[in-house]
């Protein structure tokens, strides 16, 4: 197999050139204001500035404001998805329970729903409950989409835990609960993550529910917010870049340091019913 | 918390199991409860609101008034409702081709053995995972109609978003940007399943790699095709916030799919009866076409 290498070359070419848009963004958002609109564009930043980070992405009250919402609606979701998804994935997989491929149906088909058809319905009955413009407002909702997908994804975890090492845990006088906590919690440990990793992501992301359901700036996520301001930045577009850059940082990082744990879940969710 | 059950051990069989069961629905139920709160019930009453007339002063009052099938009839007597439900319709199919041709060729290369394939895999699914803001504000900046970058590439001076035509093609190919890699991760598990022992025969009948994918590769992708997809499908008809933020449904409603279409309806006009009309048809496409593909599914199987 000499001609391997090739291949990696022409692989990191076909990568690169597919990611070009995130590197144009980076590019972007480190260049000042004059050197965006050079001809021909600059393909790396000729005089680097973080003026943009500074000024645009953290220096604005309302974006603070944004990511600080964001990060409150994301952990929340993550906390609330973690309580409900992981002992319903474990009881689905390793519990001798009746109607398991009903409710595994259900997980299943309720996250093909559109955002919107929840969103606008949340909206009217979220007013009744006063939850319209309130952190646990998007908590719920965001949480809606992802403990159905946090129960499908974590479910075959649990499925690889040996029912031998379960029984033998209740032999020695270990309640299921027990079991389930001193068992089947550690060894999944990487599907906990996983599922952790992908709904703090799913929620820093999301952006039809923070529109609907946060018309109240100082409650607006990251996303709402940066989308209200675009047209203020007209074509400031280095920071503009820098503010996105700034939204996907998680995601990058994630990329970064889980990656494996990323991928895993990214494709199991999709692919094991 | 925990249910200490000290007789277990003492209990035998089947009454030990019987008195866990009931307790270890507790691990299911709070999941069905919540699903049910915040998925079934709005479904539910997003159905009813259809039915019913409802202005931004019943969402505040409540007491809606039944209205039959009226909603149902002024929409679908409706050429703006139509105008919307085709521009879905092609939205989506123009994606989802674009999807599968892009995560076809990516999984075809990305099969092929060699030294950091998984890293690159991987690092791909970065334009699926990235948040949809950040990503239409990026193709917002690429397709800039002066200084964007694909026009410094074409050597043109093309408004993109500002003309209905290109401003469909834009949203298309933002779309398929984020789903491509996602339809090569199902695409490279169907590769995978193919036996490689098939290209072996073929070669050695003298078949060239063209003759290969068209006779092997496609044939034998064709299940995992079909769940690509339908998979893709139902995601880019229900996709709301890549056009809403790359174009908000313009220039003069080319790009307004049905997502958007509803939105605008509820929340720029408060009209939430009609929209959720809007909203219920969004529904009915991909619950149809997954019956087809069951139908077709089982079919294959006991043929």
């Amino acid at each position: 197999m000499r001609r391997r290498w090739p291949m990696t070359v022409a692989g990191v070419l076909i990568t690169f050139v597919y990611l070009l848009p995130v590197y144009w963004m980076l590019n972007t958002s480190f260049k000042k204001p004059a050197d965006i609109f050079a001809t021909p564009p600059q393909l790396v930043p000729l005089s680097p500035t973080l003026r943009s980070y500074a000024d645009a992405a953290f220096g604005n009250p309302a974006i603070a404001k944004g990511l600080a919402n964001s990060a409150v609606i994301a952990i929340g979701t993550t906390l609330l998805t973690i309580a409900i998804a992981v002992p319903a994935a474990y009881g689905l997989a390793r519990l001798r329970l009746r109607f398991v491929s009903v409710f595994l149906m259900l997980f299943l088909v309720v996250q093909m729903v559109p955002a919107v058809n929840l969103a606008l319905p949340m909206f009217a009955i979220f007013s009744d409950l006063g939850l319209v413009n309130s952190y646990a407002g998007l908590i719920l909702a965001n949480a809606s989409l992802a403990i159905p997908l946090g129960i499908v994804l974590l479910r075959p975890y649990f499925l690889s835990v040996p029912t031998e090492i379960l029984e033998a845990a209740k032999v020695d006088g270990c309640t299921t609960f027990g079991a389930f906590v001193r068992i089947a919690l550690p060894i999944s440990r990487p599907g906990l993550i996983t599922l952790a990793v992908i709904s703090f992501l799913g929620a820093w992301g999301e952006f039809v529910f923070g529109l609907a359901l946060a018309a109240d700036e100082d409650l607006q996520p990251i996303t709402v917010v940066l989308a209200g301001l675009t047209n203020a930045f007209g074509t400031r577009w280095n920071d503009l870049m820098a503010v996105s850059a700034v939204v996907a940082l998680p995601v990058i990082a994630a990329f970064v340091f889980l990656q494996r744990y990323i991928v895993a879940g990214l494709t199991e969710g999709a692919t094991k019913s | 918390m925990a249910i200490t059950v000290p007789q277990q051990r003492v209990a035998t069989g089947r009454a030990a199991a019987r008195r866990t069961t009931t307790a270890e629905y507790l691990f299911v139920v709070p999941a069905v409860l919540f699903v049910g709160f915040t998925v079934l019930y709005p479904l539910g009453y997003n159905v009813v609101q259809s039915f019913q007339d409802v202005g931004i002063a019943q969402i505040v009052n409540g007491n809606a008034k039944f209205v039959g099938l009226d909603n149902y009839a002024d929409q679908f007597g409706r050429p703006e409702f139509w105008k919307s439900f085709g521009i879905s319709l092609l939205y989506t199919g123009g994606t989802v081709l674009a999807t599968f041709v892009a995560g076809l060729a990516l999984a075809l290369f990305f099969h092929r053995d060699f030294p950091g394939r998984n890293v690159l895999r991987a690092l791909l699914l970065l334009a699926w995972v990235l948040p949809t803001v950040v990503s239409a504000n990026v193709w917002r900046w690429l397709l800039d109609g002066t200084y964007g970058l694909l026009n410094t590439v074409l050597g043109t001076e093309i408004f993109w978003l500002g003309k209905p035509g290109t401003a469909m093609v834009a949203v298309m190919l933002a779309s398929a940007w984020s789903f491509a890699p996602f339809a090569m991760v199902l695409l490279l598990a169907g590769l995978q399943g193919i036996s490689g022992t098939l290209y072996e025969a073929a070669r050695i009948d003298g078949a060239g790699a063209w003759a290969q994918f068209r006779r092997i590769t496609l044939p034998l992708l064709r299940p995992v095709s079909l769940t690509t997809v339908l998979l893709c499908f139902i995601s880019t008809f229900k996709t709301f916030d890549t056009v809403f933020l790359m174009t908000q449904g313009g220039p003069g409603g080319a790009t307004e799919v049905l997502p958007v279409y509803a939105y605008k309806l509820a929340f720029s006009f408060y009209k939430f009866d009609v929209a959720a009309v809007a909203t219920t048809m969004l529904l009915v496409v991909p619950v149809v076409l997954s019956v087809f593909y069951f139908r077709s599914l089982r079919k294959e199987e006991t043929a």
